[in-house]
């Protein structure tokens, strides 16, 4: 009963505050309510018995969102993301794409067959999850970590301002693959 | 029924351990000016928090009302979440999760997001720039404070701050994890931001984001930081010290010692170490306490197989 | 109204908290007040009860006071340390000891406690600076991705930062009273983040410069103990209110209550203090590299200079210092940690030479070495040689490195008046 209550009201705050990031008129505040959502998102995780993913959402998403925040802050033509600004741009596109985007998901959820195989009392949920991480789908996790890794050292070595060919700002030039004759 | 009674409990708890934190801080306060205390320090707490209950809140222009509103009991909710995690003795915890840890995790680094609000509602200069800090030092720390507290996992085999707890019962954690306790206890410093970790609400911001508050909401966000040092303490005390083991004396009593003492190790600090530059931080954070804290994780990993 | 009754009595014996509003000649006074448990210095507006309006100002000065006046949160009472004021109407007037001052001060809190209806009222309109433009329920109605100018104001430009991002600068003015600043900093900038694009660093012009001792060893010489306890004296206000700032309120009330009891037996207790100063941390984890200055242009500024590695020091000339075996203590590096290593060495130096001065004296004609740095009849005070040049320093500074590097540099920013005009109506 509690749980049932529980559910909805976390599903409601969750489309709520999901609503409420594109009716805000800042940055950081649209960067907070999708936060609130997730953490909602988080706390309906943790009632279906997966506490260790439902945290771990509610963990990563405040530092996410945080630095969300910050870049968004960083980038925006606007004092420290102080003046208000409209959170919605480009309507038609995003209507729809967001209307697209609901009848698919929606279309998902009505016509699958999902698999119905209760899980057995005193199963630890998160013993499973790391088994299957470290089981059969390592291989599958372990490349997207190494080729996310990848990625970021990338694209740090990119955005660094001393390049394999000098400073970045004194017009650094590939030297050509022409020998000099002598 | 038992829900309540337990919120109820943490309730007292936090605001009883809020009161003695306040005494301790003033009694050492007045202890390294050289001043003489007393019966002062017993009633400061009350006396304070009655001042500041008489006045009026401040209005600034154009504040993000619901963010400055919400702030200080969010960071107070956020350390008694932290608290639950907690078991005072054996088996007595509110919430008897099996990955505890990862709620008490998720509670600290949420504490960047309250303070963040905090400064970013009333639309000033000082708070604001306390915000960012906020966030640089977050970032900057939160990593090698979650892999600390995560190594005190992998020898109890267990996400469950009781199971990591009965793990220590051969040998502490502080002494199989020598690393763990000094990494962190600098990084609580920075999520509670207390003494040297002083810096979203630092003197040379003029209090930072508290610069525009006052009256009830000033009481609730000190009594919320406060209650943030408790809940790392506490966890200090479960995750590097045994919790509630110990011979001869009852549990809780070992478990609310150990907590005191890390608690004041806090405190002290607090009134002896000067604030830390925020480029300083950020520098010790990824170079020095990130590298460390992976040595702890392998190294742990390593003895634990 | 029950609760209320009992939670006035109970504040009535908590520590009233005070903001201080400091003109001229009044800042060591209030620094030291610090010392009473009766009240508790704040360094922002918003935590006081009580507005303190210490020392001399000049009338223009008003409107500004009125702002903090306004700032504090109802209930609220002001205070006067000091003449009469005009503009600015406090109760009473009080001229007198620290005594006197902490008992008003009571006073008007405790009043405020029991009946919080006779707050003072707002000095100056409440309204917003700039009229709210912005349009729609949340303002970005107006024109642009951004809403327009929604306060009224114009979006600020942008300019490279040290990444060579063009980023937003915001224009901000800080001061002239808030507690991480000495009192009397105005800072105008154009903050990126927080680090310093642009500043302005202007001082408060207040009333006529309160003579000392160092202003009267200009005309006649004085007691070489006097002045080194002075001396010794100055410098752990100084410590004491630079430790506050770097986040030691405690240590820094210690160095407080050893200025005020100062003599030549108290050196122990200074020596302990440096020894708990240096083991802080302070050296290690806020002041090395910090506000390094360049090396040209120091001359005469005692510490400051000296912390740069010149024996730059009035008192080498002087017979009575040259008899005591008087020799410069100087540091390198030029930094802040070198200025505060450099005036805590001073400290213990001037003890000492105090304790063995006996009955010399020195100085009376010509120049003086004051605790800020060399003085001369008729010349500005040593601080305000730095005026216009701390502008450049703390340019590309973060904030927290450029409060730093103020209160490094031990600063008055007051511009001092003749008495003629400086004086009251």
């Amino acid at each position: 009963m509690i749980v049932a209550v529980l559910f909805w009201v976390f599903s409601a705050v969750a489309v709520v505050t999901g609503w409420l990031v594109f009716r805000t008129d800042s940055m950081v505040r649209a960067a907070y309510w999708l936060m609130a959502s997730f953490v909602s998102v988080g706390g309906i995780l943790i009632l279906v018995g997966s506490d260790f993913l439902g945290l771990i959402l509610i963990l990563m998403m405040a530092g996410e969102m945080t630095i969300m925040a910050i870049f968004m802050v960083m980038f925006m033509m606007n004092p420290a993301g102080l003046n208000p600004m409209t959170m919605v741009h480009q309507h038609r596109t995003a209507i729809v794409s967001g209307a697209g985007a609901f009848l698919a998901l929606a279309a998902v959820g009505l016509l699958a067959e999902f698999p119905d195989r209760p899980v057995a009392a005193g199963v630890d949920a998160t013993v499973e999850l790391g088994v299957e991480l470290l089981g059969e789908s390592m291989l599958v996790f372990e490349t997207a970590g190494v080729a996310l890794l990848a990625v970021m050292i990338g694209s740090v070595a990119l955005v660094s301002k001393n390049g394999r060919y000098g400073p970045a700002d004194e017009g650094s030039v590939e030297p050509t693959l022409e020998v000099e004759e002598s | 029924m038992e829900v309540a009674l337990s919120v109820v409990a943490v309730g007292l708890i936090l605001l009883v351990s809020v009161y003695l934190v306040d005494v301790a801080d003033t009694a050492i306060g007045y202890s390294v000016s050289g001043m003489q205390g007393g019966v002062a320090s017993w009633k400061a707490p009350l006396v304070t928090a009655a001042r500041l209950m008489l006045r009026r809140r401040t209005e600034t222009e154009r504040p993000d009302r619901e963010a400055w509103a919400l702030a200080p009991p969010l960071l107070g909710g956020l350390a008694a979440v932290a608290l639950t995690a907690i078991p005072l003795s054996a088996g007595l915890d509110v919430a008897d999760i099996p990955v505890g840890i990862v709620l008490f995790g998720a509670a600290m680094i949420q504490v960047m997001v309250a303070v963040f609000l905090h400064g970013w509602g009333p639309n000033s200069v000082f708070p604001m720039i306390g915000a960012f800090r906020m966030a640089a030092v977050g970032l900057s720390i939160g990593i090698p404070f979650s892999l600390v507290l995560i190594t005190t996992a992998l020898p109890a085999e267990s996400l469950s701050v009781g199971v990591i707890i009965e793990s220590q019962q051969d040998l502490w954690n502080v002494l199989r994890q020598p690393l763990g306790l000094p990494i962190y206890l600098v990084t609580a410093l920075g999520f509670s931001f207390w003494g040297p970790g002083q810096l979203p609400d630092g003197a040379d911001l003029a209090g930072g984001t508290n610069v525009e508050s006052s009256g009830p909401a000033l009481l609730v966000w000190r009594v919320s930081r406060a209650a943030v040092l408790v809940a790392v303490s506490a966890m200090g005390t479960a995750a590097f010290l045994g919790g509630y083991l110990g011979p001869a004396l009852p549990g809780w009593l070992w478990m609310v010692a150990k907590t005191a003492a890390v608690a004041l190790v806090l405190i002290w600090t607090g009134h002896r170490i000067a604030r830390v530059r925020v480029e300083g931080t950020v520098r010790l954070g990824w170079l020095v306490l990130l590298p460390l804290a992976l040595v702890d994780v392998f190294v742990s990993g390593a003895l634990t197989l | 109204m029950g609760l209320r009754r009992r939670l006035g009595s109970l504040a009535e014996s908590a520590p009233v908290a005070v903001f201080p509003v400091v003109g001229a000649g009044a800042r060591a006074d209030v620094a030291r007040l610090r010392l009473r448990p009766e009240v508790e210095l704040v360094d922002s507006p918003r935590h006081a009860d009580v507005l303190l309006v210490a020392g001399e100002f000049v009338p223009g000065e008003v409107p500004g006071l009125a702002q903090v006046h306004d700032q504090l949160a109802p209930p609220r009472g002001t205070v006067r340390w000091g003449e009469r004021l005009d503009g600015l109407d406090p109760s009473t007037p009080t001229i007198g000891t620290q005594d006197e001052v902490v008992a008003a001060i009571g006073s008007v809190a405790s009043g405020l406690y029991r009946d919080p209806s006779i707050s003072e009222s707002p000095l100056l309109p409440d309204v917003d600076p700039v009229d709210w433009l912005g349009v729609g329920p949340y303002g970005h109605g107006g024109t642009g991705m951004t809403g327009g100018t929604p306060y009224g104001r114009p979006m600020v430009e942008r300019a490279p930062d040290r990444d060579g991002l063009e980023l937003d600068q915001l224009p901000v003015t800080v001061g002239p009273w808030i507690g991480s600043l000495p009192p009397g900093m105005t800072i105008h900038m154009k903050l990126q983040g927080d680090i310093i694009q642009e500043a302005e660093v202007l001082e408060l012009v207040a009333g006529p410069y309160c003579p000392d001792l160092f202003t009267l060893a200009l005309s006649s010489p004085q007691r070489v103990e006097d002045m080194e306890l002075a001396r010794a004296s100055h410098h752990l206000v100084w410590l004491g209110e630079a430790l506050r700032v770097h986040g030691l309120p405690a240590l820094g009330l210690r160095a407080l209550r050893l200025s005020q009891k100062l003599g030549p037996d108290s050196a122990r207790s200074v020596r302990r203090l440096i020894q708990t100063v240096r083991r802080s941390g302070i050296f290690q984890l806020a002041l090395r590299g910090v506000g390094t200055l360049p090396d040209s242009g120091l001359d005469g500024l005692g510490p400051v200079s000296r912390a740069h590695g010149r024996e730059d020091d009035a008192r080498l000339d002087e017979p009575a210092y040259r008899e005591l075996g008087f020799t410069t203590i100087t540091h390198d590096g030029g930094d802040a940690a070198a200025r505060w290593r450099q005036r805590l060495g001073e400290i213990d130096q001037s003890l000492d030479l105090a304790g063995r001065a006996g009955a010399l004296t020195a100085f009376g004609a010509g120049v003086v070495e004051s605790p800020r740095g060399r003085i001369e009849p008729e010349g500005a005070q040593p601080s305000s040689l730095l005026k216009g040049r701390l502008a450049v320093w703390l340019t590309g500074l973060e904030w927290g490195d450029a409060v730093t590097t103020i209160w490094s540099l031990d600063l008055d920013p007051i511009t001092y008046l003749p008495v003629e005009t400086g004086a009251r109506q």
